[in-house]
């Protein structure tokens, strides 16, 4: 596999995963009495810190089955 | 493959690196560097120690690989006069020739100027090598003056730095205060003094956002760099702590309806000060690494620039790196002597206190050494230089305490590998705080009456993302360690510099770890605990011979020995007239003793092993050797034709200090032994004098480190001071071995601390500054992890439902600023720190400690 695209699997790994998390939140939203702005503010952030947890991870994994 | 004698080492100035993951970051990029071996990155020292195969890892790749992740490498760059050059291929050859060099980044050759100017690396490629090869060519090549000034490139780059964080912390402090009061306005007293306008939350926004882009623009660079490689640091939880914050009073302002709290919770100061309290730590950190390697750049002050050098009757002024081995040089007073050498003619007294930490000046006549660096006081005199460059005293110092500073203590690499977790840990922990107020906290226990701790604010407004929101922003916030990365490598930096001011060379942060644990300090005794240079005390002669008859044998055949008992015994036969002649053989026996052939006569000196083993009767002589080894006197049985002729007993005398060195280490807690190859009776003899409580006799050289290992196995912690060469394998086995009196030769030595003075109050001094940096090390850890850490709960809102406090997003900056000024302020306290036996020994007359010193 090319270095480049060790980069672009992990994108789109953490990407997938971290916006499954803020929908995954959204679907729970919806059954509650929240504002829509809290929805997709929540949405947002879930967003935000999964992709900041999930994107150091997923490259170092990739990268590391990549290396073996 | 390369072994490991082909690997080099080359010391890296990085520049950029604010915090522990950093120091992780630019690890792992020069590991994935082709060749490179092994990377250990030093913080607060700002270096790399690169183990790399010079056949396969080029500088230019690692450049490449730091460059590529957000850092950039300092480079010295040197300006030469290139002579001879007269048209564009001369130019291409210089730039070839150098550029081909392996420490060599960057080369451009002005044909105009006849200059060139290149970029290197001089542990690798040192200027000397650069100007060979352009000699080699056929071309001339010196030293430009303003080239000189690259030694100062690192100091220049710190200061950069403090001077950039130093305007953005004016600009943050100055407007953040602003937009404070603006934010406050309407509360306590304050509508009395700040006129109403202020609290507009347009004018708010405007004072504010120039912050947030402007000195709070390189967390945003910085972990936005980061993340694009797949790092994280502490840059990211500032970026995400200010940004957010930035982001609610933004919304707030300009669509107060949106259910973050309307226009009562615009938190712009939060978002100011959050910066301004970072940038507060910063500025600090910046200042802290200045400050805490002063003592390496003390000491490359301390080598003279210029040499008076005597070539063919005439005295020339010339660059102290151009004297070579067997120079004569001229050194007046008041001068600085520019490298080691022998006096020659001459006499004065020499100021070593930079060397050696011993501050009365040192008498020198023909025959003495001299030491680079150190101060000529009153006379004039010659000497001729025997270590001159990377050879001498204080290059080998420089290298060993650089070493040490660049190495990692036990301690450190556990904080380091936590912190590097700890950031990944924090963004999840701030994920579940934002889930757990979002869908439970906020419905059970959010009260609208309820404030943020020391602001005015109430949180009526805020809906249950906003709550949640502040309170996931906070915990990003109040758990950055972000003092961490210095806690730890500024402690072992000062604890190192310290030492070497003292003449204590410890050659590793590890080395300064164990020593500070250690239980149990062997002593070897002669030459450690005695002086080292026994006399002659008694002679028992034995049947017919008489007692001239007896020494003048063992003179004989202590003649080709090089111990320090045979070399008395020559000695006492030679004050006593008598003439030692050769013998016709010689056999040392290690451990035992000597024998000799003399005129068909055998003669046999030794212990009573060695008597044992070769049936030699000792009965009429056991109780008068028994006598005198009860006076802590070594009694040698002399047989001759395989029968007992006598007794010859050798006595060393204790060194001054090392009753008061034990007595100090027993003070301290430690158990003190003594190892020997005397029998048991005389080593308990001086083992009584020096008040030493355990006694490892008649252990033969390569026995000692075996009794060192022994001791280890019961769970002790041991040193071993000895010689570093006679004693190498004990000091190796040690956890800590400490060679005494090294001298100047420090970088033969085999132990882990190394004592360039031949004084046993040094190795209290030394455990005194290892302890005292341990305990600094372990003080800045706990105010940089233990305090951020028990914050979290409060962060996380854990008070809430009992107090209906939370913490604002500024007040947990402030605390995270507060935990780098601890680490800051507890640092610089050792510098003014004097290991208490030298205070004790000033104050007793003993050794002068600057007044400068003592008045901390």
């Amino acid at each position: 596999m090319k270095i480049h695209s060790v980069g672009f699997l992990s994108a789109l790994i953490y990407t997938t995963v971290a916006l499954t998390a803020a929908g995954l939140f959204l679907a729970v939203t919806l059954s509650g009495e929240y504002s829509w702005v809290a929805r997709i503010g929540g949405a947002g952030w879930v967003f935000l810190l999964s992709m900041i947890v999930l994107m150091p991870t997923v490259t170092s994994l990739v990268k590391r089955k990549h290396q073996a | 493959m390369a072994t490991t004698q082909d690997l080099k080492k080359a010391y890296l100035s990085i520049e950029g690196m604010t915090c522990a993951s950093c120091v992780a970051h630019v690890e792992e990029a020069l590991k994935g560097v082709r060749g490179v071996k092994g990377v250990v990155v030093n913080l607060a020292t700002g270096k790399a120690s690169v183990d790399y195969d010079p056949a396969q890892a080029s500088l230019a790749a690692m450049k490449k690989a730091v460059d590529e992740i957000g850092y950039k490498l300092v480079l010295n760059t040197a300006n030469l006069q290139v002579t001879g050059m007269t048209c564009a291929s001369c130019v291409e050859h210089v730039q070839k020739a150098v550029g081909d060099l392996p420490g060599v980044t960057k080369v451009v050759v002005n044909l105009a100027s006849g200059s060139a100017r290149v970029e290197y690396l001089p542990e690798i490629t040192p200027l000397s090598e650069i100007k060979r090869a352009i000699q080699e060519i056929g071309y001339g090549a010196v030293e430009r003056a303003e080239g000189q000034e690259a030694l100062d490139r690192e100091k220049e780059a710190r200061q950069r730095e403090i001077r950039r964080q130093g305007i953005n912390l004016i600009i943050s402090w100055s407007i953040g205060l602003l937009v404070m009061l603006g934010t406050f306005q309407p509360y306590w007293f304050l509508p009395s003094i700040i006129p109403e306008w202020m609290n507009n939350k347009v004018l708010l926004f405007f004072l504010t956002t120039p912050i947030v882009f402007g000195p709070g623009r390189q967390f945003f660079i910085n972990s936005w760099n980061g993340l694009k490689r797949g790092l994280t640091d502490m840059n990211l939880l500032y970026a995400t702590g200010i940004g957010a914050a930035y982001l609610i009073a933004v919304i707030n302002t300009f669509w107060p309806d949106a259910g973050f709290g309307g226009r009562e919770a615009t938190f712009y100061e939060a978002a100011a000060l959050l910066t301004a309290f970072i940038i507060l730590g910063r500025y600090l950190e910046a200042v802290t690494r200045g400050r805490t390697s002063e003592a390496i750049r003390r000491l490359m002050k301390l080598q003279p620039k210029r040499a008076r050098v005597l070539r063919e009757g005439q005295e020339l002024d010339i660059p102290a790196e151009e004297v070579q081995i067997d120079d004569l040089l001229l050194v007046r007073p008041g001068e600085a002597i520019p490298v080691d050498g022998l006096v020659q003619e001459g006499y004065s007294s020499v100021d070593q206190s930079m060397i050696t930490g011993e501050s009365i000046p040192v008498e020198k006549e023909a025959g003495d050494e001299v030491i680079g660096g150190t101060i000529n006081k009153t006379g004039a005199f010659k000497f001729r230089a025997t270590r001159v460059g990377k050879d001498t005293a204080l290059a080998q110092i420089i290298k060993l305490v650089e070493d040490a500073q660049t190495t990692k203590a036990p301690i450190q690499k556990i904080a380091d590998k936590v912190a590097g977790h700890f950031i990944l840990g924090i963004h999840v922990l701030a994920l579940v705080v934002f889930l757990f107020w979002f869908f439970v906290g906020y419905g059970l226990w959010f009260v609208p009456e309820s404030r943020l701790i020391l602001t005015p604010y109430l949180l009526a407004g805020m809906g249950v993302f906003g709550f949640a929101l502040l309170t996931s922003v906070t915990v990003l916030i109040i758990s950055c360690p972000c003092a961490v990365g210095l806690a730890t490598p500024s402690a072992i930096m000062a604890g190192s510099g310290k030492g070497a001011e003292h003449g204590i060379l410890f050659k590793g942060a590890d080395a300064m770890e164990a020593t500070a644990r250690l239980n149990v300090v062997i002593f070897d005794k002669t030459g450690t605990l005695t002086k080292g240079q026994p006399s002659v005390t008694d002679v028992v002669a034995l049947g017919r011979l008489t007692q001239d008859e007896v020494l003048h044998l063992t003179a004989v055949a202590e003649k080709n020995s090089e111990h320090p008992l045979g070399e008395a015994i020559v000695h006492g036969a030679r004050e006593r007239g008598l003439e030692a002649e050769d013998a016709e053989s010689f056999n040392a026996i290690p451990g035992h003793g000597v024998e000799a052939q003399l005129d068909g006569r055998s003669i046999l000196l030794g212990n009573r092993r060695l008597m044992a083993e070769r049936e030699v009767a000792l009965d009429g002589l056991v109780p008068e050797a028994e006598r005198l080894e009860s006076e802590g006197k070594t009694a040698m049985f002399v047989a001759v034709n395989g029968e007992p002729a006598g007794i010859v007993a050798v006595a060393d005398t204790l060194k001054e200090t090392s009753a008061l060195a034990v007595k100090e280490l027993h003070r301290m807690g430690l158990k003190v032994a003594m190892i020997t190859g005397d029998n048991r009776r005389t080593a308990e003899a001086i083992a009584r004098q020096v008040g030493i409580d355990r006694v490892l006799a008649e252990v033969l050289p390569e026995d000692k480190a075996n009794e060192v290992k022994k001791l280890q196995a019961e769970g002790l912690k041991v040193a071993m001071v000895g010689d570093g060469i006679n004693d190498a394998p004990a000091l190796a086995q040690a956890d800590v071995g400490i060679a005494i009196g090294s001298g100047t030769d420090v970088a033969k030595e085999t132990g882990h601390v190394i004592l360039v003075k031949d004084d046993l109050m040094d190795v209290v001094a030394a455990l005194q500054i290892s302890r005292q940096t341990l305990r600094l090390i372990k003080q800045n850890l706990f105010w940089a992890f233990g305090y951020n850490t028990l914050s979290i709960p409060i962060g996380a809102g854990l008070l809430y439902p009992f107090f209906a406090q939370m913490v604002s997003p500024e007040l947990a900056a402030l605390l995270m600023a507060t935990s780098s000024l601890s680490v800051t302020l507890n640092t610089l306290r050792m510098r003014g720190y004097i290991p208490p036996i030298r205070r004790s020994r000033a104050r007793r007359g003993q050794m002068a400690v600057p007044a400068r010193q003592l008045a901390h």
